[in-house]
């Protein structure tokens, strides 16, 4: 009770924001600092973070007054903060100014292991973590922003298409076509990984 | 085909498990400054609708209605025709005796 008198509620720190009070903000960046930060790292290199969670809560505060009180303020924000994800990558792709290597001989021979291996060891218990984050990040840096994107949040983090749509702010149709041809794109450079 | 399948969900599962073993990003509160140093540079939100907010809100409402203006002003000029110059000079071929210019104006 003691601690809801004393914490206002969120609603409350945007009308106070909206009414003039820039520093009321603090509040809600202290409060989801770490919610955005968890989800823009799973979308963006580690060096890179930093900047573009900040990017997300400036994006925040300017869209502010647009925020319609029906859902909670932390899905709206989790909302700005994937679109800034796919900002990042859109812009990034166009400049090409992240490099990306090669795959080397090490992660043709892991991928051959595993698609042969078909026990349901975890890839802890294989210990090659390292490759497979790497394969990861090659295979992804292949697609398109938009590919990207759709795999990351229905095929790897398990969101159903309407989860993904409203996220991204796109149709769900267009996230349903998008999610089958970039787990197609997806297979196809895994598949050719093995045969070059 | 159903190996394929399955040697793929083998696959994805290693790869969701790496998806997420991203290590966790810490901020500094020197971050936090940052940020809030940021916002108060922007200054106080802007409470009352922007132009862009209005012409999302309005312009774009009005959007099927001008579509349909437009094929129904097609239709119109489809059914008169487009030449009203060919049309004058033909009433002139037609009715020399009865027309003259100076009636047209």
């Amino acid at each position: 009770m003691r601690n809801q008198l004393t914490r206002p509620s969120d609603a409350e720190i945007i009308r106070r924001v909206i009414d003039g009070d820039v520093n009321s903000f603090e509040h809600l960046l202290k409060r989801y600092q770490d919610y955005v930060l968890r989800i823009v790292t799973k979308h963006i290199p580690y060096n890179e973070v930093e900047e573009v969670a900040q990017e997300v809560f400036v994006r925040a505060y300017q869209a502010l007054p647009g925020f319609k009180q029906e859902g909670s303020f932390k899905q709206w924000l989790s909302a700005i903060a994937v679109r800034t994800c796919y900002d990042f990558w859109r812009k990034h792709y166009r400049s090409r100014e992240l490099p990306m290597g090669d795959l080397s001989e090490r992660h043709r021979d892991w991928l051959e292991k595993t698609l042969s291996n078909q026990s349901d060891k975890s890839f802890h218990e294989k210990g090659r973590e390292k490759e497979a984050k790497e394969l990861l990040d090659w295979a992804l840096s292949k697609l398109s922003a938009r590919d990207r994107m759709v795999i990351e949040l229905v095929y790897l983090e398990g969101l159903s298409v309407k989860e993904a749509a409203a996220l991204l702010g796109w149709s769900v149709s267009n996230v349903k076509v998008r999610s089958f041809r970039s787990r197609k794109k997806l297979e196809t450079l895994l598949t050719g990984v093995i045969s070059a | 085909m159903k190996p394929l399948q399955r040697k793929y969900e083998a696959l994805k599962k290693i790869l969701r498990e790496a998806y997420f073993e991203k290590e966790h990003a810490e901020v500094s509160e020197q971050w936090q400054l940052n940020v809030m140093r940021r916002i108060r540079n922007l200054g106080p939100v802007q409470s009352g609708p922007s132009f862009f907010m209005l012409f999302e809100q309005f312009v774009w409402r009005l959007t099927p209605v001008t579509c349909l203006l437009i094929i129904v002003g097609a239709i119109i000029f489809l059914k008169l025709g487009f030449f009203p110059d060919y049309d004058v000079l033909t009433l002139f071929i037609n009715n020399t005796e009865e027309l003259s210019l100076a009636q047209l104006f």
